[in-house]
């Protein structure tokens, strides 16, 4: 797809300015400033070459050193009063603080000190520079684990690195794996590791929350190929199940990835979910109780209320008879 | 013909003529002096280019100034504010435009990074060098803009203008229009939240963006409403504060509930021996104590390990869990919820 075309003037605005406080820079270098091609670096060059006020008589326009190109080197000689970095757009500013927040939020226990000290003076400088626009949004999001964890795991991103960890699945089960990390995935919601797991040969993902040990170990973490979206939760396979639900379980659908929802007219709703792990969906139930009008196939309501009886009569030397039922 | 003029050279000629007119510009002088508005082919094609570039620039950052001159009555001219202009001075090192690069792949939504991507092409004109990408190798964060209300709501909270959208309630399922004073913007555990006041119910309210259905509009002029006192935004904000911090007594039952031992703290001030009943639970169970903010966050977590824990203390949680349980035992009674 073609370049869009604010895209291409803010990076040519951006190219004037880098040039008006830098003497010579060769096109290689401009090139990797600014993250683009050298071809690229050439086009813009002769664009801005070409434009200027209005007349565009030789001295309206914006103006290189000829010779210099000749050798591969961009020399500003002429700005047209271009010369200073253009501010950022409200939105921009907004977007990028907002980012960085939510960087820092959720990533400080995986940082060391130097990595941490770079993101929390990227975010002074960007929040400077953005003025009055910063106070628009409020980021107050949990950390992607804990300390501990939070530390190991970065560490062995940092250095490519294997992992062993002890994890706790969605059942309680809890096992001890080998694993190449690939990516710690931070999300408003909750974390998530991505691996290959040693012991099932394959990409998993691991909830952070649910890491409850980790160790680096000496080997070097292997590459295994696996895809750049790779942790984008896609349910394979599964049990089909439907949630008749009131209005105030609207969360679940903002949370959970569901098949399909389906609004009705009395403001509740239906939503179709693949459940591959039944103890995250007994869990969910029980979490949106107030919230279940039905659930389809039955048994899975069963399972679920037996499940929450099992759970009160343990209650019981606490809760005398007759209280609160 | 000379061939048409690339977009991207007209907008930069446009803004090199706003800079360095004496003065203004008129619409007329643009049309026939600034290169690439010839290839207009009638008088409402070169308005709309005009127009639309315009909104263009101002979008990207660019003051371009309105100027009316008395002496021309209503023919308005334009130029570019120098003193709005520039980004205030700033440097940043490699490794921090590294980070901002990390930054363009938060964003989920494809409207906010590029947002984001034009904020980091800016600041690499600032750079002291090209960006160091390795520091925050294998981190991803990622926010969710839940929805395309995240954009407009932005602009109307710096401009202070009134928006209107369509709002399903989830505490009553009620879909209503609703027109908002927009204030601040809250990122937290569960998505995005917009404070400000409901004009219809003239008090302040919470809007979860992903509950906002269709489109925000804009609605009147810019600085339409007084901005909110520093107590009006604290109280509206007070409810999506974390609340303080405290411990929770619980007995686990042996090698289970690993995730909550893993972050087990230091006992409170309560003596669990004399909880009534505890003891003949604590027989077969361990004591372990965790720390929370959000008491119906803990009974949520909680909930899931059924028999494996039971809460001692607070009562608070206590009730809650108990709360969720009797409500779950009865998901196999039909017609046994309550529909309210």
């Amino acid at each position: 797809m073609a370049e869009r075309a604010p895209d291409r003037l803010l990076r040519m605005l951006g190219m004037v300015a880098y040039l008006e406080s830098h003497d010579a820079v060769a096109v290689d270098d401009l090139a990797a400033q600014f993250g683009v091609t050298p071809d690229q670096v050439l086009a813009d060059i002769d664009t801005l070459w070409v434009t200027g006020t209005p007349g565009y008589l030789p001295y309206d326009l914006i103006d290189f050193d000829a010779t210099a190109y000749e050798r591969g080197v961009v020399r500003l000689v002429e700005s047209r009063g271009l010369a200073r970095p253009l501010r950022l757009g409200g939105r921009e500013a907004v977007a990028l603080v907002a980012a960085l927040r939510s960087m820092a939020a959720s990533l400080a226990p995986a940082l060391d000190d130097e990595r941490a000290a770079v993101l929390r003076s990227a975010l002074a400088k960007v929040t400077a520079a953005a003025g009055d626009a910063a106070a628009a949004v409020d980021v107050q999001l949990p950390a992607a684990a804990t300390p501990q964890v939070g530390a190991v795991v970065g560490d062995a991103l940092a250095r490519g690195r294997r992992l062993r960890i002890r994890y706790v699945d969605a059942g309680d089960r809890t096992s001890e794996r080998e694993v190449d990390p690939i990516r710690l995935v931070s999300q408003d919601e909750r974390s998530y590791l991505l691996a290959w797991c040693r012991a099932s040969d394959g990409e998993r993902l691991f909830r952070v929350d649910r890491v409850v040990a980790a160790e680096v170990l000496d080997a070097p973490a292997e590459e295994h190929g696996v895809p750049e979206r790779a942790e984008v939760f896609t349910p394979a396979g599964g049990e089909p199940v439907t949630l008749h639900l009131a209005s105030q379980g609207r969360w679940i659908v903002e949370t959970t990835p569901a098949e399909a929802v389906r609004d009705l007219p009395d403001g509740s709703f239906e939503v179709d979910l693949q459940v591959v792990q039944p103890a995250w969906l007994r869990h969910l139930l029980l979490q949106a109780a107030h919230a279940v009008v039905d659930v389809r196939p039955p048994e899975v309501a069963h399972d679920a209320a037996a499940f929450a009886r099992r759970a009160l009569a343990a209650y019981a030397p606490l809760v005398p008879a007759g209280e609160g039922s | 013909m000379a061939p048409a003029i690339d977009p991207a050279e007209r907008l930069l000629d446009l803004v090199i003529a706003l800079v360095n007119t004496s003065g203004r510009m008129t619409k007329q002088q643009v049309r026939s002096s600034v290169a690439g508005y010839q290839d207009a082919v009638s008088d409402e094609a070169f308005e709309r280019m005009f127009e639309r570039d315009k909104d263009t620039l101002r979008e990207l950052g660019v003051p371009v100034l309105t100027v009316t001159d008395a002496r021309h009555g209503d023919d308005v001219g334009y130029r570019i504010d120098p003193d709005a202009y520039a980004l205030p001075a700033v440097q940043l090192t490699p490794a921090e435009l590294g980070v901002l690069s990390l930054a363009v792949q938060v964003w989920q939504d494809a409207t906010l990074r590029a947002d984001t991507s034009r904020a980091l092409t800016k600041l690499r004109a600032v750079g002291e060098g090209p960006s160091a990408t390795d520091l925050l190798a294998g981190l991803a964060p990622r926010v969710r803009a839940d929805g395309s209300a995240f954009g407009p709501l932005v602009e109307a909270v710096q401009e202070r203008r009134l928006v209107r959208f369509t709002y399903r309630a989830a505490s009553s399922g009620e879909v209503r229009d609703r027109t908002v004073e927009p204030w601040r913007l809250l990122a937290r555990r569960g998505g995005w939240v917009l404070v400000g006041r409901d004009r219809d119910r003239g008090a302040a309210r919470s809007f979860r963006l992903g509950r906002i259905q269709g489109a925000v509009r804009a609605v009147g002029a810019p600085a339409a409403f007084a901005p909110p006192t520093d107590a009006e935004l604290a109280d509206a904000m007070a409810a999506w504060a974390p609340g303080p911090e405290r411990v929770a007594t619980l007995a686990v039952l042996p090698d289970r509930a690993a995730a909550l031992r893993a972050r087990a703290t230091a006992p409170g001030d309560v003596d669990a021996a004399a909880i009534p009943g505890a003891p003949q639970l604590l027989a077969g169970r361990d004591l372990v104590h965790v720390r929370y903010r959000s008491t119906w966050e803990l009974a949520e977590e909680l909930v899931g390990y059924g028999a494996a824990v039971v809460v001692l203390d607070p009562p608070g949680v206590r009730d809650a869990v108990l709360d969720l349980l009797r409500t779950a035992a009865r998901l196999d009674v039909p017609q046994a919820v309550d529909h309210g």
